[in-house]
């Protein structure tokens, strides 16, 4: 018998980790100021940007243009145009607030032309709301538009919460 | 596009779907994890495994010894976001557009009440 028709899950449970991953057209010096940009981010990330001076262990908000932070954090690694951790803590809802905080990574690597970047959302907590990271493969898609086209995306989902 | 080619070819497989709702069920899994949730032989999982990889919608992640499997399903959001622009889009726009006036016609009622 499987695990499935005996409803045994083989896996242990455990914090919620999720990997996105995009090849974009640019440099990593472009992709990183288009990721640390506050008015760059904003065009591909629901309308919001980060605000910090981006130095390790200083705080960040994820803010739209008259402030309305959806989310915060600390700056945890800092490494133009490489690397960047920073601690998480969504704040746009009662229910995404009570999730606590947990962890992104941008990691970017110069792949030919292009560069692969590796979105990690990790440090979740077991069976997270999907809405902590659910985004993703719009925000990635829409930054991919941006550094390829210029353009903004504007599909639906694309759109603006701000 | 090759690109959209090879998530096309990936996703044409009902074995492969399910690979990815196991994934989307439970995120890094070990090849010998999804073996065991699938009626199938390690050699048959692998070579799924490798093609869905190919296409982008599997993503891994070594851990010690472990590979671990994650989905990735960001190149499924840009094949909508290539098709939603080009065809779908005046419909998707309009239920959107009626989502966001049906939910600040119930905000209203809800400040209405209080």
């Amino acid at each position: 018998m499987n695990a499935q028709s005996s409803g045994k899950r083989p896996w242990t449970a455990g914090p919620t980790e999720k990997v996105f991953e995009i090849y974009i057209k640019t440099t990593p010096e472009r992709l990183w100021e288009a990721i640390t940009d506050e008015e760059l981010r904003r065009r591909y990330n629901f309308g919001i940007g980060a605000v910090t001076d981006w130095k390790p262990g200083s705080p960040y908000t994820l803010s739209g243009p008259d402030g309305g932070d959806m989310a915060a954090g600390e700056n945890l690694e800092v490494d133009p145009p490489l690397r960047l951790v920073q601690s998480f803590t969504a704040l746009w809802s009662d229910e995404v607030k009570s999730e606590g905080t947990s962890r992104v990574t941008w990691e970017i690597e110069p792949v030919g032309d292009s560069c692969r970047l590796t979105v990690t959302h990790d440090q979740l907590g077991e069976d997270a709301h999907g809405e902590l990271y659910g985004g993703w493969p719009m925000i990635l898609s829409g930054l991919k538009t941006l550094l390829e086209t210029g353009e903004d995306l504007t599909t639906p989902g694309s759109l603006r919460y701000l | 596009m090759g690109d959209m080619d090879a998530v096309f070819k990936a996703l044409a497989d009902s074995t492969r779907r399910s690979l990815l709702d196991e994934l989307f069920e439970r995120d890094g899994q070990t090849l010998s994890e999804l073996e065991q949730r699938l009626p199938m032989s390690r050699f048959g999982v692998m070579k799924h495994l490798r093609v869905l990889e190919e296409a982008g919608l599997v993503t891994t992640k070594r851990r010690g010894r472990e590979k671990l499997h994650f989905l990735n399903p960001v190149p499924i959001r840009l094949v909508h976001d290539r098709w939603v622009s080009k065809y779908a889009k005046p419909w998707a726009q309009a239920l959107s557009e009626l989502k966001t006036q049906l939910e600040e016609d119930s905000d209203d009622e809800r400040a209405e009440q209080r």
